[in-house]
């Protein structure tokens, strides 16, 4: 076991060489590539974090209008379903009072119908109503009609005379007023009547379309009559009690 | 039985005698340089490292680390000086496998040459570090009555550094030349694993032998250091000073460390 010094000498001297080659072949290129790579790295992690900013910014804008959005749509449907119960409730009315309009049209078309109904059957009534007592006062008293009311109102004027001189006060004549003109018989019958009982009256005959079959026998301001209308006016009574007999039974139907 | 390959002559140039340690050096150092220029050429940033070079990215990354967790904030000058020694003895050792092949490591020659370096090394870069005077001082430290032990004790490590190396290395190779003899087919084999072991074992022990010395040097500068604001100033640039100016070894002290005390 000995040492070489020439031997010392030129390893030392290959020693120093191969750290100059290492470090030339070796040590640099390998620290610097991963140097370079770390610098790689980091650059693309420092994009990455950048990207990952824009992309949190990019998130929070987008929750911020989506938030926006979703106030704005609130806002929309409320001010949507306020302008519908307004529209809903103008409707209503609108259709409420169109309703009421129509049922006060109706019932005045009602109305009108049931009047003229009423008119009809009031003359119907009327023509029957005569033609009944007329067949039936020729049927059994062998009499007409006219007789009959002369003599009824004869005999009703027999009865209330003096109430109709003292009313005729100082008027000197009397009016006989049919719608029919009367016959002759019967004119003459009432003149008798009257010049009886009214001694200074002059009676005088005239019609009227508007008034009701009878006779109206008028002195001064007092009258005696006998016409239809009392009948009619029973008859429109006892129909229109039946009506609104009729009528409440068919309201109260559907309830039960 | 010889006990170094000193004394087997392969040529001589000039008078001077060419032995096989020296030829065998320069066969590892081929192999290291070759294959480093091998894997470490057309690198670019862009491109994924192949298998080649993520290995000896690994071994360096290896070393590095090593080296940093000895001496924190060191310059990569050390590194160049320590992994040369650690991947030179390393292979050195691994190459014990071939038959014939004697390691340059198993010659005192070679492993005195490495104490002599590290020797060498270990005062430059200290110097490097805090200045000639600061280096000096540490010698003189806790006082003036440690100076002989200092340096005998600088002398010593590389003394036990190339014995160290030697006598492993060479009694292994000694060791399996014996057993040869003895036990021709089995125990050589094994013994031979063995000095494989032993031979990684010796070059990280070396290697890392080596950087503790660097960085006890440069430690004491850093401690003195820091006891004076003014020189810690100072010192705060050397790094990359160091970095700059020395290719391999330092050369020179900085020369802001001049005026120091």
């Amino acid at each position: 076991m000995s040492i070489d010094w020439i031997t010392v000498i030129a390893q030392i001297a290959n020693f120093l060489v191969l750290v100059w080659l290492l470090k030339r072949f070796l040590y640099r290129p390998i620290l610097d590539g991963i140097d370079a790579r770390e610098a790689e790295i980091a650059r693309g992690m420092a994009a990455a974090g950048e990207a990952q900013q824009k992309a949190q910014a990019a998130e929070t804008d987008y929750r911020n209008r989506q938030a926006q959005l979703l106030s704005e749509q609130d806002a929309i449907v409320e001010e949507a379903l306020r302008a519908s119960e307004k529209e809903r409730d103008t409707l209503l009315a609108e259709a409420r009072a169109r309703l009421e309009q129509e049922q006060k049209d109706w019932l005045a078309h009602l109305q009108r119908e049931r009047d003229k109904f009423t008119g009809q059957l009031q003359r119907a009534a009327e023509e029957t109503l005569l033609e009944l007592t007329r067949k039936a006062l020729r049927d059994l008293a062998d009499a007409t009609l006219e007789e009959t009311i002369v003599r009824h109102v004869s005999a009703r004027l027999q009865a209330i005379a003096s109430e109709l001189s003292h009313a005729a006060g100082d008027s000197t004549g009397a009016v006989a007023s049919t719608r029919e003109p009367l016959s002759e018989a019967a004119q003459q019958r009432v003149q008798a009547h009257v010049e009886q009982l009214l001694p200074g009256i002059a009676l005088r005959f005239e019609t009227d379309a508007q008034q009701a079959p009878g006779l109206v026998l008028r002195v001064g301001g007092a009258q005696v009559s006998w016409t239809i209308d009392s009948y009619i006016d029973e008859f429109d009574a006892m129909l229109n009690e039946r009506l609104a007999a009729g009528t409440s039974g068919r309201m109260q139907a559907p309830g039960g | 039985m010889q006990l170094t390959p000193d004394e087997i002559v392969v040529f001589s140039v000039g008078g001077l005698n060419v032995n096989v340690t020296i030829v065998n050096t320069w066969i590892v150092m081929a192999l290291l340089v070759i294959v480093s220029m091998l894997v470490t050429r057309n690198l670019r940033a862009d491109v994924p490292p192949d298998r080649w070079r993520t290995a000896l990215e690994v071994i360096v990354k290896a070393i590095q680390s090593q080296i940093e967790e000895i001496t924190p904030n060191s310059a990569r000058h050390v590194l160049y000086f320590a992994g040369t020694l650690f991947l030179f003895i390393a292979l050195s050792n691994l190459l014990l496998i071939i038959p014939g092949f004697a390691p340059p490591t198993a010659s005192l020659s070679t492993t005195a040459a490495l104490a002599l370096s590290v020797l060498v090394a270990v005062p430059l870069f200290g110097i490097a570090r805090g200045g000639l005077g600061g280096y000096l001082k540490t010698y003189i430290e806790p006082s003036l009555v440690m100076l002989p032990f200092n340096i005998i004790g600088e002398f010593s490590r590389g003394i036990s550094l190339a014995i160290r190396l030697y006598g492993n290395v060479m009694s292994g190779a000694v060791i399996a030349a014996i057993l040869l003899s003895v036990a021709p087919f089995f125990f050589p084999v094994v013994m031979s694993m063995l000095g494989l072991l032993t031979g990684m074992i010796q070059a990280y022990i070396f290697a890392i032998l080596a950087t503790v010395y660097i960085s006890s040097a440069t430690a004491q500068q850093d401690a003195s250091a820091s006891a004076a604001p003014k020189r810690s100033t100072v010192l705060s640039q050397e790094p990359s000073a160091l970095s700059r100016r020395a290719p391999g070894l330092p050369q020179q002290p900085p020369p802001q460390t001049e005026d120091e005390p």
